[in-house]
């Protein structure tokens, strides 16, 4: 196609915008439905734990003031912080390597990590967290080589916020490669090029060309991954202990034990309002299309 | 020194894949690996017991049915959404989006309070709704971006040598837009079908899911069929993921 003299380039601005005011109907009718039923089956749902959270069982804030000021809830929250910033920076050190070889190779090494990563997120969360079920169990290979070694009693490895949290940087860490090598493929080899031939060595060029530009990568990546890990469901409870709850284990037990709706709702309420906070300021700084795109 | 560490982290991500395939073989009663002893008795229990064929066939119905109704929730969205100018159109981008930045953890115990009173848990028309409308934005970003790269001079050529609006759509937009309405349709597909969070909520004993059952199955009982049902998704990713690296051109994102 000849692009540049298409006679649809060559048409006054004034006239196109005109055409697509003259159908506004029909922008209605195509995007009146979707935005109708997504309002009434999602936002509305989503605003019911909202009234929960101050209705149930009486009209009141107590359940947020409980959440705040009872240690138990309160170390729930600070461990679901916490946990979260530990699997991020996990994912980034030992992903930032994976998508560098991937992003600056163009040989069969690249296409066999891609092809790796790709069946690693491909594959659900529940098989890859039974994996480590296995891994980490009683009668698993880790306490089988630490006996057949001779160290001992091993220690309890299933069931402690260790297991959890390598099970959550496991699940995560195809992400945190595909978001950096998103970036990183983009950045041309000719910009190391030119720092090389002004004398930078390898290290000193990655310094200072590479590793700057391929911040945004880097950015994204941990924004992703850590607003995954702040609801992380599956895992947790699966890996974890109770002793050291995340809040998605705060709500299972709630509902599933207590069935203590406003309590779960108003916990649920603050999930979402940290999570909606986070990707507030990534949009002011960075814009959100970023991110998906 | 950066390849060897690659490599390491590779070997990290694929490890515990592997290791379901030998533990479908095992004999074993329990979670132990290495197997004692290699036999194809679990396979034999899998495909003759109801427990674990039922939320098969649910996860490929409810999938199914959820990508239908992504399609016909995103397929007017995005083309209303890209191919005009309005007033509100951040707020539509937000709405079409919201599913995704919602945790699931909250849309779970949200459509559970929901369905709950509309008495559509446990049934799988209550998943459907929820897993169509989860998939919604991981489709619109798809498919609008196909619509984005669309050369709309290829329906005005069509128009302009006397096609109707109806007969452009159906014999030149439709078509050359078919690519990435199946990526989008596979994507939603696969969102449902690997969804274990709000199908553990809402599911119910009538609409369990494959990742419920496993869910369950890891929680209460140590049931090593898991193991089996383990290597056949591993399988059918692997073959995917292959399968589309030798479609794809060279060079192209895999993911």
């Amino acid at each position: 196609m000849a692009g540049g003299l298409s006679p649809a380039a060559a048409l006054p601005t004034e006239v196109r915008t005109r055409a697509a005011r003259r159908r506004s109907p029909a922008v209605w009718l195509l995007l009146g439905p979707p935005s109708l039923v997504l309002t009434l089956l999602f936002m509305l749902p989503i605003g019911l734990v909202l009234v929960t959270s101050i209705t149930d069982p009486r009209m009141s804030l107590a359940h947020y003031q409980r959440i705040f000021t009872v240690p138990l809830y309160t170390h729930v929250m600070l461990n679901t912080f916490v946990t979260s910033l530990v699997v991020t920076a996990l994912c980034l050190v030992l992903g930032y390597p994976v998508a560098y070889v991937m992003a600056r190779r163009s040989d069969w090494v690249s296409t066999l990590l891609l092809t790796i990563v790709a069946m690693s997120f491909w594959t659900g969360f529940l098989v890859r967290t039974y994996a480590w079920l296995v891994i980490l169990g009683s009668k698993g290979p880790v306490t089988g080589a630490y006996q057949a070694l001779g160290l001992g009693p091993a220690p309890q490895l299933l069931f402690t916020s260790f297991a959890s949290t390598l099970g959550m940087t496991h699940i995560l860490l195809p992400y945190m490669i595909l978001a950096l090598f998103a970036v990183m493929k983009k950045i041309e080899p000719d910009q190391l090029k030119a720092a090389a031939s002004l004398g930078a060595r390898p290290r000193a060029a990655f310094a200072a060309v590479f590793l700057p530009l391929s911040l945004p990568g880097v950015v994204n990546g941990s924004l992703l991954v850590f607003v995954s890990c702040l609801g992380f469901f599956v895992t947790p409870i699966l890996l974890g202990t109770p002793r050291d709850m995340m809040i998605s284990q705060l709500i299972n037990q709630q509902i599933e034990e207590l069935l203590a709706w406003g309590f779960a709702s108003a916990v649920a309420v603050i999930l979402l309002i940290a999570t909606g906070l986070i990707l507030v300021v990534y949009n002011r700084f960075a814009g959100l299309d970023r991110l998906w795109g | 020194m950066g390849l060897s560490l690659a490599c390491l982290v590779a070997l990290f991500l694929l490890l515990p894949i592997v290791i379901v395939v030998p533990m479908s073989f095992s004999t074993a009663i329990s979670f132990e690996f290495p197997p004692p002893g290699y036999s194809l008795g679990y396979y034999a229990k899998f495909f003759t017991s109801e427990e674990w064929l039922e939320p098969t066939l649910n996860s490929l119905v409810i999938a199914l049915g959820a990508t239908a109704l992504t399609m016909l929730l995103v397929v007017p969205a995005a083309f209303g959404y890209v191919r005009y100018r309005f007033r509100g159109k951040a707020l539509v981008n937000l709405l079409m989006m919201a599913p995704l930045i919602v945790p699931h953890v909250v849309s779970a115990l949200a459509y559970y309070g929901f369905l709950g009173r509309a008495r559509l848990t446990g049934t799988h028309l209550g998943v459907i709704v929820a897993h169509g409308v989860l998939a919604v934005p991981v489709a619109f970003l798809v498919i609008s971006a196909t619509l984005k790269g669309f050369d709309r001079n290829l329906e005005r050529a069509a128009m302009s040598s006397g096609a109707g609006p109806l007969r452009t759509f159906f014999h030149v937009t439709l078509p050359v837009l078919r690519p990435g309405m199946l990526v989008g349709a596979l994507f939603a597909f696969l969102s449902s079908f690997n969804e274990a969070v709000v199908v553990i909520f809402i599911g119910g004993r009538g609409a369990a899911t494959l990742p419920k059952k496993m869910y369950e199955s890891i929680r209460l009982e140590s049931d090593p069929v898991i193991a089996v049902v383990s290597t056949l998704l591993v399988s059918a990713v692997v073959l995917g993921v292959l399968v589309s690296a030798f479609l794809r051109p060279r060079g192209a994102n895999a993911a």
